[in-house]
């Protein structure tokens, strides 16, 4: 094979003495296509944060050769220059502009008055549309005309603008229709066949399989293995991407299932953008009292709106019947659902779980305040016994119950919208992610925190990233792709492996 | 052991109010100083008929800045409350002088005009989503627009004498002597209330020196204060609504649900909603406060001058936010004190006064206060390291 166009390393970045990638490899000739793989969190965006220098030069250590020669590009402007364009997940468009003056967003051609040389802008834009054989879109018109897959399409259109030799598409076709997606893999293809080099981040293997030539996986920010996908099977990809072993950090304990308490029929849920688009789709399940119900499924899958439709907080269109006890009630908001005995501790704890400025205890006691009210006035000694004994109960470490709750580490505040959320007594319990950026000690915390409740009656719905977390906790596992539900297993005998095909959508290895 | 600017820094942002209460003594310094005027027989900045006269320009900016500060800390804004405290104002004044109601019908149509017309710039705002910023623009055409149809753009006179006393009369020397006792008993007592309670769940209390210190400065505030006015006229009847309203909105600031709600709701609008929190009803119950607070000030106004005028309250709504913010609240949402936003209007006032006295031009005192409404706000940015 010809000269590398790219070299990487023994790339290592490291986040507050943690390391997030160590010592990863990557290789990338002329016209090759490289699939990199990985769990979520197993650090390609970092990879590509690197590359891409939006972690400049000096933030992380190894070696990047471009061409044979040290890439020296200290922002993503530099990068663009030598050659290396990335297409992020979500979109970056401006939507009010054209299709044409996005695409020469920041590179205009002006004419010599110095005002923009719309008629060469629009022209040079017409002919990339040919060349990506989309010649029915109009280019003067705004970008937001046009469905979310003809945007990313666009996207790539900029970047040929750009002249790319390296083209790095991150999760490409996660908000593409299946017509979509085909265009943009044989538009991929022709690139190649140009001599364009390509490295393609997808959680969908048959994609991968498709379009790469070789594999590189990574996990837990290591490098697994890099081979010819000649000699692969999307099997072994997923073997590789899981294979860690499963230490003992689930507090297991016996708890009794009852009869169904809650259930959700027929959960469709819309896009807020495209809003064509379905996120959930006709998705079913029952929730039994004392269960610990666990949802796996790929980052995209659904799993957050369809917590966010049970709990009445999804902004745009979403449809589908929420049962409690039999019973079907109304969430219009999440007032609702805590009202009728539904909580939810949502997935990103800075934006929707903690109020900042405010104390641990008041954000405690936020949900139920009006507990602790006599004749109007909130009685501030019935109030701080309650926020005592829940900073006792859940091991809330913090110097002073009312210290802001901004300046607690991150499974403190995880704890704290914990105990937030169970100040109702909810009889269902919607846990997103709940030990996302949590320290192992506080996960330990929050795990057997969650079969106390199970064994209180508590039914439980946990989302969870981590296929460890999910086996390790769960009596019944959902495993959601895109948007739908594509198996309700029991957990015994359940492996990573097999949710994992699940949740790609290998049919045949789902359980009947 | 040397103090560092770190050192003032941490002091002046947890006793903020310190730090704006150097700045008053500040201004009045300079004020007394520069109309110190020998054979007058002393500063005339420095008079209890003075300090008389300032509280009661303050009073009304005070009305509307108590509840801004609460508009402003749940998030949003209100230009309207100029307009509408004169559209209230206007209704007093037709109300009374050509209709001749008696003054308790006129009081409460008005405080329920005010609600209702809060509410629904709260109403929509909340619900319908549309900015504040946009609606009370709007609302501020509107509610001037609509005085001027009302008062045809011309002077409503002259007000009745019962009206008149809301705005100009002025309390007994005995009872302001006695509301004055009655408050520091109250005082003593809720700050030991709240020692014994926080003792009881082991919080760190101050020590009983500092506490008693605390409470001989408070006693003697409220002293001086009320026998300064008493040795003019007593305490001025706007004044002492005022002070009501002070102590009123800080019980609901800290003690009620509604309170609480406000805070977290500005902090962080979405983990509020997601705790179960009706957050749209709190936005439109803190927009439904300030159309009380615009009543009262339009009443108050429309009193003092014993008319309603088709320009009264223009640019109030300016001076009652810039109290607000010089006050220490802050512009994103979840900080600020009612107590803040009236030393803020206190110095603002204070400006008025002083450069009034001293005959300084129009244009310069506007400029003054616009300097000193920045140089404000770049203090508390700076005091609490927010600096980008």
């Amino acid at each position: 094979m010809a000269e590398a166009l790219l070299e990487m390393h023994g790339i290592t970045k490291e986040f507050n003495g943690v390391k997030a990638i160590d010592g990863i490899d990557l290789i990338v000739h002329p016209g090759e296509c490289v699939g990199l793989c990985g769990e979520n969190g197993a650090g390609k965006s970092t990879l590509m944060k690197v590359l891409s220098a939006v972690y400049p030069p000096g933030t992380w250590s190894g070696t990047i050769l471009w061409d044979g020669e040290e890439l020296r590009a200290r922002n993503i402007r530099e990068t663009e220059e030598a050659g290396i364009v990335i297409i992020h997940q979500e979109l970056m468009m401006v939507p009010h502009l054209s299709v044409a003056e996005n695409i020469f967003l920041g590179s205009e051609p002006t004419t010599r008055a110095g005002f923009v040389d719309y008629d060469t802008m629009n022209a040079r834009a017409a002919e990339l549309m040919k060349q990506l054989k989309m010649p029915d879109i109009n280019v003067a018109l705004p970008v937001m005309a046009y469905s979310g897959g003809k945007q990313q399409l666009i996207e790539i259109a900029k970047a040929l603008n750009k002249n790319a030799r390296l083209l790095i598409l991150d999760e490409p076709t996660s908000a593409l229709t299946a017509s979509e997606t085909r265009t943009l893999l044989d538009l991929v293809k022709e690139f190649k066949a140009r001599g364009m080099a390509c490295v393609y981040i997808s959680h969908k293997l048959d994609e991968v399989a498709e379009i790469a030539d070789t594999v590189t996986v990574i996990r837990d920010g290591t490098h697994v293995a890099t081979r010819p996908m000649a000699e692969l099977d999307t099997n072994e990809i997923i073997t590789m991407m899981v294979g860690r072993e499963m230490k003992n950090l689930f507090p297991r304990e016996d708890h009794e299932i009852g009869e169904v308490v809650f259930a959700a029929k027929n959960v469709t849920v819309w896009d807020t953008t495209n809003t064509e688009r379905k996120l959930v789709d006709d998705v079913s399940f029952e929730l039994r009292r004392g269960e610990i119900l666990g949802v796996a499924g790929l980052v995209g899958a659904g799993r957050t709106e369809l917590a966010s439709h049970l709990f009445g907080c999804w902004k745009g269109d979403s449809r589908g019947a929420v049962v409690l006890d039999g019973r079907e009630i109304r969430v219009k908001s999440p007032a609702d659902a805590v009202a009728q005995g539904i909580s939810m501790v949502p997935e990103d704890r800075k934006r929707h779980g903690i109020v900042p400025l405010m104390g641990v205890g008041h954000n405690i006691t936020l949900s139920v305040l009006k507990r602790f009210t006599r004749r109007g006035l909130i009685d501030a000694e019935d109030e701080m016994a309650a926020i005592q004994g829940e900073i006792r109960r859940m091991r809330i470490k913090t110097a002073q119950p009312l210290l802001p709750i901004a300046s607690l580490s991150g499974g403190n505040q995880q704890k704290a919208v914990v105990a937030k959320m169970l100040m109702p007594n909810p009889r269902v319990l919607i846990l997103d992610e709940p030990t996302r950026g949590v320290d192992v000690g506080a996960k330990y915390e929050i795990y057997k925190l969650i079969f106390e409740l199970a064994k209180q009656g508590v039914a439980v719905l946990m989302i969870s990233s981590e296929l460890p977390e999910v086996l390790g906790i769960s009596d019944r596992v959902l495993v959601m792709g895109e948007g739908r539900l594509r198996g309700d297993f029991p957990n015994t005998g359940l492996t990573q492996e097999k949710i994992l095909a699940a949740a790609l959508g290998k049919q045949e290895q789902v359980a009947a | 052991m040397t103090l560092t600017s770190r050192d003032l820094r941490t002091f002046l942002s947890s006793y903020k109010i310190v730090a704006l209460l150097i700045v008053i003594a500040v201004i009045w310094a300079f004020f007394g100083f520069m109309t110190y005027d020998a054979d007058l027989g002393g500063s005339q900045f420095l008079t209890a008929r003075n300090f008389s006269n300032l509280l009661r320009q303050m009073a009304i900016t005070g009305m509307l800045a108590s509840a801004m500060v609460f508009v402003i800390v749940a998030g949003e804004i209100d230009l309207s409350v100029g307009s509408l405290l004169g559209l209230l104002g206007g209704i007093a004044a037709v109300l009374d002088v050509l209709y001749h109601w008696p003054l308790a019908g006129t009081i409460a149509v008005v405080i329920l005009l005010g609600i209702a017309f809060g509410l629904a710039v709260g109403w929509l705002t909340a619900y319908q989503g549309i900015p504040s910023f946009i609606v009370t623009l709007g609302g501020m055409l509107v509610f001037r627009g609509a005085v001027l149809g009302l008062t045809g753009g011309i002077t409503v006179a002259p007000a009745s004498e019962g009206l008149k006393y809301i705005g100009q009369g002025y309390l007994p020397g005995v009872m302001g002597n006695a509301l004055a006792a009655a408050l520091f008993v109250l005082l003593v007592v809720l700050a030991f209330k709240t020692r014994a309670g926080r003792q009881k769940h082991a919080l760190p209390v101050s020590s009983m020196t500092v506490e008693v210190a605390r409470l001989v400065a408070v006693g003697a505030v409220i002293l001086g204060f009320v026998l300064t006015l008493n040795s003019y006229q007593g305490v001025p009847v706007p004044v002492l609504i005022l002070l009501v309203i002070l102590g009123v909105f800080t019980v609901i600031a800290d003690k009620t649900v509604f309170g609480r709600r406000i805070y977290a709701v500005g902090s962080n609008l979405e983990a509020t909603r997601l705790s179960g929190v009706n957050v749209n009803l709190v936005k439109m119950m803190v927009f439904g406060l300030m159309g009380l607070m615009c009543a009262l000030a339009g009443l108050t106004t429309t009193a003092r001058l014993a008319a309603g005028t088709p320009s009264a309250g223009t640019g109030a709504e300016l001076d009652a936010i810039a109290s607000c913010f010089i006050g220490g609240t802050s512009m994103r949402g979840g900080i600020g004190t009612v107590i803040g936003a009236l030393v803020g209007a206190l110095i603002m006032a204070s400006l008025d006064n002083g450069m009034s006295m001293l005959g300084v031009e129009t244009f310069w005192q506007q400029i003054v206060k616009g300097v000193i409404l920045v140089l404000a706000v770049w203090m508390d940015i700076v005091s609490s390291g927010n600096t980008r």
